[in-house]
């Protein structure tokens, strides 16, 4: 190890060049060790769907035991305090079911000794709507989907002292025809992970679905990245959920202030 | 490329940013709002209180901060980098009055810490301090001044500004409001500071702290109930107005 004029570290470059050459073969060996423990290992993962109460297994896959016509996935913290806040609170949603999901980055050896309450994802059907989760057919459904990326991440040829953050941005598949509720994501953005597959999958088979995605300068949960996202209240798929949206910022309040996590690091 | 120049920061990128500065920026915005007034008599600080743990000590977590007895100053940004500001801040006013036997004034005191601030901007293997200040206080002569400085080591002086997390939305309200008649006696001032902290602090009066100075006076901070009592004023007088519009439009 070396330290620069600039204090980073750096490895030195070894100049003995045979002690070199061993290492590479030594790295190759394990190589193929390494590679056969990684194929068990991928042998393990698993994704099983179960009902948290009863802690049984749903054996039929979700959506054909509750087709719905309309499917909305909340990624992030911030989304879900907005779903939970405004959607949730207006009528009442049941659970019915979970996912849990394991692979070799998890910290357990695998699902059953994960604890009931490390549900990587809950869903939830609205018990006085039927038309939510309602007539058959992935024809009918729209996916709606919401979350956050950090505002560093948004390429764009301003300054980023001139934007106003947080903003939305919405990037749709080609079956969704309603116009969406706010400009679309330019180009050279591109969205990550999650949203990505769940988006890809849509535009593959056809679905309409949307992406609510709000560039923020607050990652972490927040009053005003989640208001943000009200604007997606007037749209067709969420229009009829929502009933008293004071009442929903109240909750939202108190929701920020039971989670408010105590830093002193700024002030 | 930034990545790659932001290492260090006495690298220029090629377009002529230091990244780290600017970072440090970024870490202000972290820190909640403050505002500062320029009155004729008076001169104004006003800060959104950060919630306070249950076991902590309130008095321990100041974002008001006297330097000398006729000046002060708030800040927003990292906490630790403020109180090692303050500290140096402070020394000087001291070293100052007993070297030159005259109290410093506000524009040599900003200067001071902008001139360390900017020193750590070209040292090698330093980062910048990731704060910014508001510095208010009256001169010998009895007039007031604000000064704010940010981490690049920049000061301007300013009629009115605010610093920390919606900075922007507060300092286009202070451009709104800020006129003649605001700050025609010094409780217009303070409600002015006020009700520009009302536009974006969440819960109200309760998070707010308040500090004046008046010529020749030291610095006083309000207690909780005085502010209570400006808000309660300035929403009534909202009603009024309201009031008074709709009746207009009918």
């Amino acid at each position: 190890m070396a330290a620069t004029f600039f204090g980073e570290v750096v490895k030195a470059p070894c100049r003995a060049g045979t002690e070199d050459q061993e290492e590479e073969e030594e790295g190759r060996r394990e190589t193929a060790e390494d590679r056969e423990v990684r194929r068990q290992l991928a042998r393990k993962r698993e994704v099983r769907l179960f009902r948290r109460q009863t802690k049984t297994s749903l054996e039929v896959s979700l959506l054909e035991k509750y087709p719905c016509s309309k499917f909305i996935i909340a990624i992030g913290n911030n989304a879900v305090a907005f779903l939970s806040s405004f959607v949730m609170n207006s009528g009442v949603w049941e659970e019915v079911g979970c996912a849990k999901l394991w692979n070799e980055w998890c910290r357990t050896t695998d699902t059953t000794h994960l604890s009931p309450a490390e549900a990587f994802c809950v869903f939830y059907h609205l018990k006085s709507s039927p038309s939510v989760f309602g007539s058959c057919a992935r024809k009918n459904m729209q996916v709606t989907l919401l979350t956050c990326r950090h505002v560093t991440d948004y390429k764009t040829s301003e300054s980023i002292s001139s934007l106003h953050f947080p903003f939305l941005k919405a990037l749709k598949t080609q079956n969704f025809k309603e116009p969406p509720c706010c400009s679309l994501l330019e180009q050279p953005n591109i969205v990550h992970d999650l949203p990505a597959a769940v988006l890809s999958y849509c535009q593959v088979w056809k679905i309409p679905a949307v992406l609510y995605l709000c560039y923020t300068d607050v990652m972490k949960l927040d009053l005003i990245t989640v208001e943000a996202f009200k604007p997606i209240l007037s749209s067709r798929s969420l229009k009829g959920l929502v009933k008293n949206i004071p009442q929903s910022t109240e909750i939202l309040k108190k929701l920020m202030t039971t989670n408010e996590i105590q830093s002193n690091i700024y002030t | 490329m930034a990545s790659r120049y932001d290492r260090a920061i006495t690298v220029f990128s090629p377009d002529g940013h230091l990244f780290q500065v600017e970072y440090a920026q970024e870490a202000v915005k972290k820190g909640s709002t403050a505002v500062g007034i320029r009155g004729t008599d008076i001169v104004v600080l006003g800060v959104e209180k950060k919630s306070v743990a249950k076991l902590q000590d309130e008095r321990t977590v100041r974002k008001i901060c006297a330097l000398d007895d006729h000046v002060c100053m708030a800040f927003a940004g990292l906490t630790a980098d403020a109180r090692v500001v303050i500290n140096r801040s402070r020394v000087e006013c001291q070293s100052y009055k007993l070297t030159v036997e005259d109290p410093v004034t506000v524009e040599y005191i900003t200067r001071f810490i902008a001139t360390l601030k900017q020193k750590y901007t070209q040292s090698n293997g330093r980062r910048p301090f990731g704060i910014s200040a508001l510095i208010v206080g009256f001169d010998d002569d009895g007039i007031p001044r604000l000064y704010q400085t940010d981490p690049s080591g920049t000061y301007h002086a300013w009629k009115a500004n605010a610093i920390g997390r919606s900075a922007k939305t507060v300092r286009e309200f202070l451009e709104k409001n800020y006129t003649e008649d605001a700050i025609a006696n010094d409780s217009e001032a303070i409600k002015l500071a006020i009700r520009a902290l009302l536009e974006v602090v969440q819960s109200g009066g309760k998070n707010i702290e308040l500090a004046i100075i008046r010529r020749h006076q030291p610095l006083k901070m309000f207690s909780a109930k005085e502010i209570e009592l400006q808000v309660t004023e300035i929403e009534k007088e909202k009603e009024e107005a309201e009031k008074k519009k709709s009746k207009k439009t009918t």
